[in-house]
C-alpha cells in the first residue's frame, strides 16, 4: 500500500484527461486522497467536477491517465473486479439518483440487501437507524422517493451512500438544495463518517461554508485543470483570483473564530 | 456547386455510418441481454412484477381489440360470401385470420404501444436521472436487474396474451355470426372446430414469442441508450414504438412465409 506522510493513499489520480467530442473537460488532473482525509473539490458549474467523480467510479472512461483505488488500477479493470471495488465505496449523485420504483427504505438498504439476505423488518430497522442521524422522520421509509421533498431525497441518497459504513465516501453536491440547518447536519455527518469509520471522503460542492466545515484539503478545478490546492484556512489567505471569487460571498471570521 | 455536392456526400456518409454503427450497437446489446436472460441469479420479484404489468394489465386492451376484430371480420366476410355456404366460410375465415395473423399482430401492436412505450420511458428516465449509473455502483448489473426481467416476462406473457386474444377474437366472430347474422350456433362451432389446426396455433405462438422479443429488446435498447434529458426520453419512447411496430409487421411476413410459404 502506497503511503504519504505515514498515511495510506486511498485514491490516487494521475495525469487524468477527459474530453467529449473534442471538447476537453479535464486535462492532466493529479491528486491524492489519504486515509482519514476529507477532500473538497470546488469549481465553477461546468468545470468538470462531476465528470472527475464519474471517472473515479468508472462510469466514464478517461482518455488517458490512471486512477488507483486501494492499490488497484481502476482504468481498464475488468467489470467484475470494478464492481467488487465499488462495493467499498459510498456514492451520492448530484441529483440523488434514487430508484423511483423502490420505497425509501428499500433504496437505503439496496447495497446491503444485495450482499446479504435481509428480511423486510431487518431492512426497515437498518434504514431507520441511518435516517435518524439525518434528521428524517420514520414515516418517510414507506414512501416512494417521488412522495418526499427534494431535500429529503438528498438525505435518503446520503443514507444509501453511508449504509454499510463504507470506508470511501464520494459526495456530489450533498448539501445543494438543503436549508442551512440540514446542510450543517449533513456536513457534521460527513465529518463523523470520516472520523469514526476511519474513512476518507471526496465532496464536490459549491457551498463554501460546507467546505470550511468538512474539508481537510481543498482542490479548485478551473480551466480544465487543478489550479489551486490547499487547506480551508489557506484558502482565505490565497491570492488566487478564482479562490478569492469563491470566498468573497462569505465572511471567514464566522467559520474560524 | 462542387462544395455543396461534397457536403451532401459527407452528411449522407456520416448518417449511413451512424446507422450502421447503431445496428452494430443494437446487436451487441441484444447479445448481452440474451446472456443475462440465461445467467442466474434471476430477480424473481422483478420478473413477477413485469408479468403482472405486461400480461395482466394488457388483457383489457388486447381483449377489446381482438373481440372487435373478430366481429368486424365476421361481418365483412359474410358480406362477401352471402351467396355461398356462409356458416362454414365465415367460421373458417374468422378462425384462420385470427389465429394466423390478426391475433398475434394486433396483440403485438397493442403491447408495443402500451408496454414498449412504458419500458422505454422507464429505462430512459432511469438513464437520464443517473439511476442506471447508481445501480452499477451498488453491486447490481443493470442488464441483469433491469433488462433481463423485462425480456423474460415478455417472452412468457405475449404468447399467452395471443392465445387469450385468439380465443376472444373467435368469440367476437361467433357473437356476430349467431346474434346478428342468425347463423346456426352448432354449425358455426362445428365448422370452427373442424378447421382449427395445430400448426396455426403453433405459428401464432411462435410469432408472439418473436414479437415479445422484438418489443422488449427494442424498447429496452432505446431506453438504455437515451440521452439529453426529457427530449431523450421522448425520443426513446417514440422510436421504440415505431420501430417495434415496423419490425412486428415485417417479421410477421417472414414467419408466415417460413411456415406456409
Amino acid at each position: 500500500m502506497e503511503k504519504r506522510n505515514n498515511k495510506k493513499v486511498i485514491i490516487k489520480v494521475s495525469n487524468l484527461s477527459k474530453s467529449f467530442n473534442n471538447n476537453i473537460v479535464l486535462k492532466n488532473i493529479n491528486f491524492q486522497l489519504l486515509e482519514g482525509e476529507s477532500l473538497a473539490i470546488i469549481g465553477a458549474s461546468g468545470s468538470g467536477k462531476s465528470v472527475l467523480l464519474k471517472n473515479i467510479i468508472g462510469i466514464l472512461q478517461p482518455d488517458k491517465g490512471s486512477i488507483v483505488i486501494n492499490d488497484t488500477e481502476m482504468v481498464n479493470l475488468p467489470r467484475n473486479l470494478k464492481e467488487k471495488l465499488l462495493l467499498d465505496l459510498g456514492i451520492t449523485f448530484q441529483h440523488g439518483a434514487l430508484f423511483d420504483s423502490l420505497k425509501n427504505w428499500e433504496n437505503i438498504i439496496f447495497k446491503t440487501a444485495n450482499k446479504e439476505k435481509i428480511n423486510n423488518k431487518q431492512g426497515k430497522q437498518l434504514a431507520f437507524s441511518i435516517i435518524k442521524q439525518l434528521g428524517l422522520q420514520p414515516k418517510i421509509l414507506d414512501l416512494y422517493p417521488s412522495e418526499i421533498s427534494g431535500g429529503m431525497q438528498k438525505r435518503v441518497a446520503i443514507a444509501r451512500a453511508i449504509c454499510g459504513n463504507p470506508k470511501i465516501l464520494l459526495f456530489d453536491e450533498p448539501t445543494s438544495g438543503l436549508d442551512p440547518v440540514t446542510g450543517s447536519l449533513i456536513d457534521q455527518l460527513i465529518k463523523t463518517a470520516v472520523k469514526t469509520v476511519g474513512g476518507s471522503a471526496i465532496t464536490i460542492t459549491h457551498d463554501m461554508a460546507s467546505v470550511c466545515r468538512i474539508a481537510d484539503k481543498v482542490i479548485l478545478i478551473d480551466k480544465q485543470t487543478i489550479s489551486w490546492t490547499g487547506t480551508p484556512k489557506e484558502m482565505f489567505n490565497s491570492t488566487n483570483k478564482k479562490i478569492q471569487e469563491f470566498i468573497k460571498p462569505i465572511n471567514s471570521e464566522i467559520f474560524f473564530k | 456547386m462542387l462544395n455543396f455536392f461534397l457536403e451532401f456526400l459527407g452528411a449522407t456518409g456520416k448518417k449511413f455510418i451512424n446507422f450502421v454503427a447503431n445496428i452494430g450497437h443494437f446487436f451487441i446489446f441484444f447479445g448481452s441481454a440474451i446472456y443475462w436472460v440465461f445467467k442466474p441469479p434471476w430477480y424473481l420479484k422483478k420478473i413477477f412484477q413485469q408479468i403482472i404489468d405486461i400480461g395482466y394489465f394488457s388483457l383489457p386492451v388486447v381483449g377489446l381489440t381482438t373481440f372487435f376484430s373478430g366481429m368486424v371480420l365476421a361481418l365483412q366476410t359474410y358480406n362477401g360470401f352471402t351467396d355461398f355456404n356462409s356458416e362454414t366460410t365465415v367460421a373458417r375465415i374468422v378462425l384462420t385470420s385470427i389465429t394466423r395473423e390478426l391475433g398475434p399482430v394486433l396483440t403485438g401492436l397493442m403491447v408495443a404501444g402500451r408496454i414498449g412505450a412504458k419500458m422505454a420511458a422507464e429505462i430512459a428516465t432511469m438513464r437520464v436521472t443517473e439511476q442506471i449509473d447508481a445501480l452499477g455502483t451498488l453491486g447490481t448489473r443493470p442488464m441483469q436487474y433491469l433488462i433481463a426481467p423485462k425480456i423474460i416476462a415478455s417472452l412468457i406473457c405475449i404468447p399467452l396474451l395471443v392465445l387469450i386474444g385468439n380465443t376472444i377474437g373467435i368469440l367476437g366472430g361467433y357473437v356476430i355470426a349467431i346474434y346478428k347474422l342468425n347463423f346456426n350456433p352448432s354449425l358455426y362451432l362445428y365448422a370452427t372446430m373442424e378447421y382449427l389446426q395445430l400448426i396455426d396455433i403453433i405459428q401464432g405462438t411462435v410469432k408472439a414469442a418473436i414479437f415479445g422479443l422484438i418489443i422488449s429488446m427494442v424498447s429496452c435498447y432505446f431506453g438504455y441508450n437515451a440521452s439529453k434529458g426529457a427530449e431523450g426520453v421522448g425520443f426513446a419512447t417514440t422510436s421504440s414504438v415505431v420501430i417495434s411496430s415496423v419490425m412486428i409487421l415485417t417479421s410477421t411476413y417472414i414467419i408466415t412465409a417460413l411456415f406456409f410459404g
